[in-house]
C-alpha cells in the first residue's frame, strides 16, 4: 500500500535504507489497522486473510507448478473440520494448529503420489473427486463432524485482559499465521524449489534432462498446496466459527480457482488480491442488487479476465507501459526500468519478481 | 538480481519485526462503531421515532434460490402494505414504518455470517432467513451480540431451545412436530395398522421418526414392522423398498427429503405391487411436482401436513386472506408470479407475527422485543389453517407448532380429522 503510492523511478526508492523504511512503514500499519478500524472492516479484512491463503496455495500448485488442482477447498475444510473437532474435544490449541496443518498435507501428500503419475487433466479429474466426495463424507461421519447440522466452535475470542476486541484479536492472528505463510511461500517459491516448479511447468522433459524429476516437484507441490489449504481451514474457523458440509461444495472450489486467476497467477501479491475478490465482491454485488448477485459477479468476472488477463496484479504494470508507450510517442525512450522476461533461464519463478518492479 | 535479493531480506525482516510490534501492539483504540454497552432504556440500533429496519440473509442465487426469494418476498410485501397504509403502531405508542435490508448468502455459511456481520449494526433484527447451516453460522455471533435471530425458516430445534438459543426463535414446525401430528392420527384411528418406516440417517430422517414415535407410544393398534434408513447422499432407494413391501405393511412413514428419490420410491413400490398409505413430509408432498409425476393416485391415501392455505388450490380461491395476499405480493414484494413455494406464505405470516410483537413491546429495544415476541399465544396468522396457531410462550417449541394432517384428493389436499 505504502509503496503503491511513491514514483516508480524515484532513484531514492532503490537505496536499501528507502526499502527499509517502506517495509517499516507496511508492518506499523498493519499493526495499527486493527486498532483504528470499525468492526466490520475487521472482520472482513479477517476473511481476506482466510481466502488469501487458500489461494496462495492453490497458487502453489497452480500457479507455480502448473498442475490443475480444483480440489482446494477440500483441504480448507479437511483443517476446518478438524480445528472444530480438536475444539470440541478441548485439545491444546497449538496442537490443533499443527494437526490442521499436517492432516491435510498427508491427505493431500497420498492424493498426489496416485495423481502426480497421471498427465495434465487427468490430476485435474482426480482433484475434482475430492470436494465431490467430501460434502458426503461430511454428512455421513456425523460423529466426527456433526452431520449436515456442521459444528460450531469459538476459541479466538480475545484473552481476559488484553484490551481487545474479538474482532481485533482474530485479525491479529490472522495477520501473524497468514503473513508467516505468505512469507514462508514467497521464499519458497523464489528460491530453489520456485525455479525447479517452473521448470516442471515450462516443460517436464527439460526438467528430466536437468535433474529436475517432475514427478517428485508435482508431490511436492500439491502437498504444500494441501498443508496451506489446511492453515487456510484453521483461519476459517477462527475467522467464522462455524463449518458443515456445505463449506466444501464444489462450486467453492471453482470460485477459489477464479480468484486465483482474477488476482493473479504465480504471484504472492496476486493470491491476496485473489482473497480479496473472494470475500469482497459478493458483498459488492449484494450492496448493488440482493437478487442479481450471480449475475453481476459473472459480468465482473469476463470484466476483469477481458480487461487485464493477467490478473488484477498486472494493473499497475499495464497502468506504467501505457504511460511509458504515450510518453515515447512524445519524446526520447525512456530508459528501460523493467528486466525483460526473457534474460537467464527465463523462467516462469522471475515473473512475480518483474510483476513486483512495475508494482513498486 | 542484487536487489531482488535484498529485497527478498528486507521482507522477511519486516514480516519478523512486524509479528514484534503486532505481540505488543495491545493498547486498546477507541471503540469505533461496536455494538453493546448500550445505556439501560437507550434504543437499540435499527430503531428511530418513525422507521424500524430488519435484516434478511437467505440465498437468493444458487439452488436454493427459489424459496430463498420467496423468504423475503413475503415479509416484504407484507410491510410494503402496511407502510402504504401508514405504517405500524407499536406498543410505545409510536407509529414506525418497516424496513428490509435482504442479503444473498447463496447457502454458503460463511456468507452468511459475513452479511451478519454487515448487518447487524443498521438493523434491529434478523429474521425469515433460509437454511440450517447459514442459520447456525452465526447463532453463536448473534448470541454474544446479543441480536435478535427470529423467526427464521428451519426445522432445526436447535433454535426453539430458549436455553441454548436465547436470542433465536424458530418460525416453521420441528421435524418431529409433523411427523408427531401423523402419529396421533394414525393412533387415533382405532383400526390395526403395520407401519413400515424409512427415513434419511440424519437429524432430519431422526426428528420425523422420533415424533411419530413419540404420539403412537401406548397405541395398541399401531406395530412397526420395519425401520430402514437411507444416505442423503443415496441415488437410489430401491433396496430398501424392497425390502420394506415385503414387509405387507399397511402404512408407509417416508421421512425423506429429497425430491427425485421421493418420486422414485412412489413409482419403484407400485413395480413392486406394494400399495400402502403414504405419509410424506410437507417439503417433498407438491402435487405438482412429486405426487402426479410418482403417479400417487395409484395408493389409496397419501398423506402430508401442513398449517398454511395454498393459494393455488380452488379452494381458496376467493378466501379474503389469500386475495389480499396474492395482490401485495405482486405490489410490494417484487414477485409478480404465482407463489411456487410455500415459503412466500410463510413469509407473509412472519411479517404478521413481528407486527404482533411490534405492537407490545413497550420500549424500543431488542430486550423489550424479545420478550414481547415470546409472549404471542394462540395468534391465527393471515393465510394460516384453521386449527393452527402461532405460540411463542411454549419453551423448545418454535413460533408454529401445531399443523393439520392432509389428504391427497387428486389436485391438491384436503384437511382431514381422521386416518381412513
Amino acid at each position: 500500500m505504502a509503496r503503491g503510492m511513491t514514483s516508480p523511478a524515484s532513484p531514492v526508492w532503490q537505496r536499501p535504507w528507502a526499502r527499509w523504511a517502506g517495509w517499516l512503514l507496511l508492518v506499523v500499519v498493519l499493526a495499527v489497522v486493527p486498532l483504528v478500524m470499525t468492526e466490520f472492516a475487521n472482520e472482513t479484512l479477517a476473511r481476506i486473510g482466510v481466502y488469501a491463503v487458500a489461494v496462495l496455495g492453490l497458487n502453489v500448485v497452480m500457479g507455480y507448478a502448473g498442475q490443475v488442482s480444483l480440489g482446494q477447498i477440500f483441504f480448507l475444510g479437511l483443517g476446518a473440520y478438524i480445528t472444530a473437532y480438536g475444539v470440541q474435544e478441548e485439545w491444546n490449541i497449538v496442537l490443533v494448529f499443527v494437526l490442521a496443518c499436517l492432516i491435510p498435507a498427508v491427505v493431500g501428500l497420498l492424493v498426489a503420489l496416485a495423481a502426480a503419475r497421471l498427465g495434465g487433466l487427468a490430476i485435474a479429474m482426480v482433484t475434482i473427486a475430492l470436494p465431490i466426495v467430501g460434502v458426503p463424507l461430511a454428512k455421513r461421519l456425523s460423529d466426527f463432524t456433526g452431520g449436515s447440522q456442521g459444528m460450531s466452535a469459538r476459541f479466538a475470542d480475545a484473552p481476559e485482559g488484553s484490551g481487545l476486541f474479538d474482532d481485533q484479536w482474530v485479525l491479529y492472528v490472522v495477520l501473524i499465521i497468514g503473513g508467516i505463510v505468505f512469507l514462508l511461500t514467497r521464499n519458497l517459491v523464489r528460491g530453489k524449489y520456485g525455479r525447479a516448479f517452473a521448470i516442471v511447468k515450462g516443460n517436464e522433459n527439460v526438467a528430466s534432462s536437468m535433474g529436475i524429476s517432475p514427478y517428485r516437484y508435482k508431490v511436492l507441490a500439491f502437498t504444500i498446496a494441501s498443508l496451506i489449504g489446511g492453515v487456510s481451514g484453521f483461519l476459517y474457523m477462527a475467522v467464522i466459527q462455524y463449518t458443515s458440509p456445505e463449506t466444501m461444495s464444489f462450486g467453492h472450489s471453482i470460485q477459489l480457482v477464479a480468484a486465483m486467476v482474477i488476482g493473479g497467477a504465480a504471484s504472492i501479491v496476486g493470491s491476496l488480491l485473489g482473497g480479496a475478490y473472494y470475500v469482497l465482491v459478493p458483498q459488492l454485488t449484494n450492496l448493488v442488487d440482493p437478487s442479481l448477485t450471480a449475475l453481476l459477479q459473472g459480468a465482473l468476472l469476463l470484466v476483469v479476465l477481458f480487461v487485464l488477463p493477467g490478473g488484477l496484479v498486472s494493473l499497475p504494470r499495464a497502468l506504467t507501459r501505457g504511460r511509458r508507450r504515450s510518453r515515447a510517442g512524445r519524446g526520447p525512450v525512456a530508459p528501460p526500468t523493467t528486466p525483460s522476461t526473457t534474460t537467464g533461464s527465463g523462467t516462469a519463478a522471475e515473473e512475480p519478481e518483474t510483476e513486483r518492479q512495475g508494482h513498486a | 538480481m542484487n536487489r531482488h535479493s535484498r529485497s527478498r531480506k528486507a521482507l522477511g525482516i519486516a514480516v519478523a519485526s512486524a509479528l514484534a510490534v503486532t505481540m505488543s501492539g495491545c493498547g486498546r483504540g477507541d471503540d469505533t462503531g461496536r455494538s453493546g454497552d448500550a445505556a439501560e432504556g437507550a434504543p437499540s440500533p435499527g430503531i428511530t421515532d418513525d422507521s424500524i429496519t430488519l435484516g434478511i440473509t437467505t440465498p437468493l442465487s444458487g439452488s436454493t434460490a427459489g424459496p430463498g426469494t420467496c423468504t423475503v418476498a413475503g415479509v416484504t410485501a407484507y410491510f410494503g402494505a402496511k407502510n402504504a397504509a401508514g405504517g405500524v403502531e407499536f406498543g410505545d405508542g409510536k407509529t414506525r414504518t418497516v424496513e428490509i435490508e435482504a442479503l444473498d448468502d447463496t447457502y454458503d455459511p460463511q456468507k452468511a455470517k459475513a452479511n451478519y456481520d454487515q448487518l447487524k449494526d443498521d438493523v434491529f433484527a434478523m429474521t425469515a432467513g433460509l437454511g440450517t447451516p447459514t442459520n447456525r453460522a452465526w447463532r453463536e455471533a448473534a448470541i454474544a451480540d446479543e441480536v435478535p435471530q427470529v423467526l427464521i425458516m428451519t426445522g432445526d430445534p436447535l433454535f426453539s431451545d430458549t436455553e441454548e438459543s436465547p436470542w433465536q426463535l424458530g418460525f416453521v414446525p420441528k421435524y418431529q412436530n409433523e411427523g408427531e401430528a401423523f402419529g396421533e392420527l394414525l393412533a387415533a384411528s382405532g383400526g390395526d395398522h403395520k407401519v413400515a418406516i424409512l427415513s434419511q440417517n440424519d437429524d432430519y430422517g431422526a426428528g420425523y421418526v422420533e415424533g411419530f414415535k413419540s404420539a403412537i407410544e401406548g397405541a395398541d393398534n399401531i406395530e412397526i414392522v420395519d425401520e430402514l434408513t437411507y444416505e442423503a447422499t443415496d441415488t437410489s432407494v430401491d433396496a430398501q423398498l424392497t425390502e420394506l413391501a415385503a414387509s405387507d405393511a399397511d402404512v408407509f412413514f417416508n421421512a425423506m427429503s429429497l425430491v427425485p428419490l421421493m418420486v422414485g420410491s412412489l413409482q419403484k413400490a407400485q413395480q413392486l405391487g406394494w400399495k400402502p398409505s403414504w405419509f410424506l413430509p410437507s417439503n417433498t408432498s407438491s402435487p405438482g411436482a412429486v405426487l402426479e409425476p410418482g403417479g400417487a393416485a395409484a395408493y389409496p391415501g397419501i398423506y402430508s401436513v401442513s398449517f398454511s392455505k395454498a393459494p393455488q388450490s380452488p379452494a381458496f380461491a376467493q378466501d379474503p386472506d389469500v386475495v389480499e395476499y396474492l395482490a401485495a405480493l405482486k405490489q410490494y414484494g417484487n414477485y409478480p408470479d404465482p407463489p411456487a413455494f410455500p415459503h412466500c406464505q410463510w413469509s407473509w405470516m412472519v411479517g404478521a407475527t413481528l407486527e404482533q410483537a411490534f405492537q407490545e413491546m413497550e420500549e424500543p429495544t431488542r430486550d423489550s422485543f424479545m420478550e414481547a415476541l415470546r409472549s404471542i399465544d394462540g395468534f391465527e396468522a393471515p393465510l394460516m389453517l384453521p386449527d393452527t396457531s402461532v405460540n411463542t410462550t411454549e419453551d423448545g417449541q418454535p413460533a408454529v407448532s401445531t399443523v393439520v394432517v392432509q389428504k391427497f384428493n387428486g389436485r391438491g389436499y384436503d384437511t382431514v380429522e381422521a386416518f381412513e
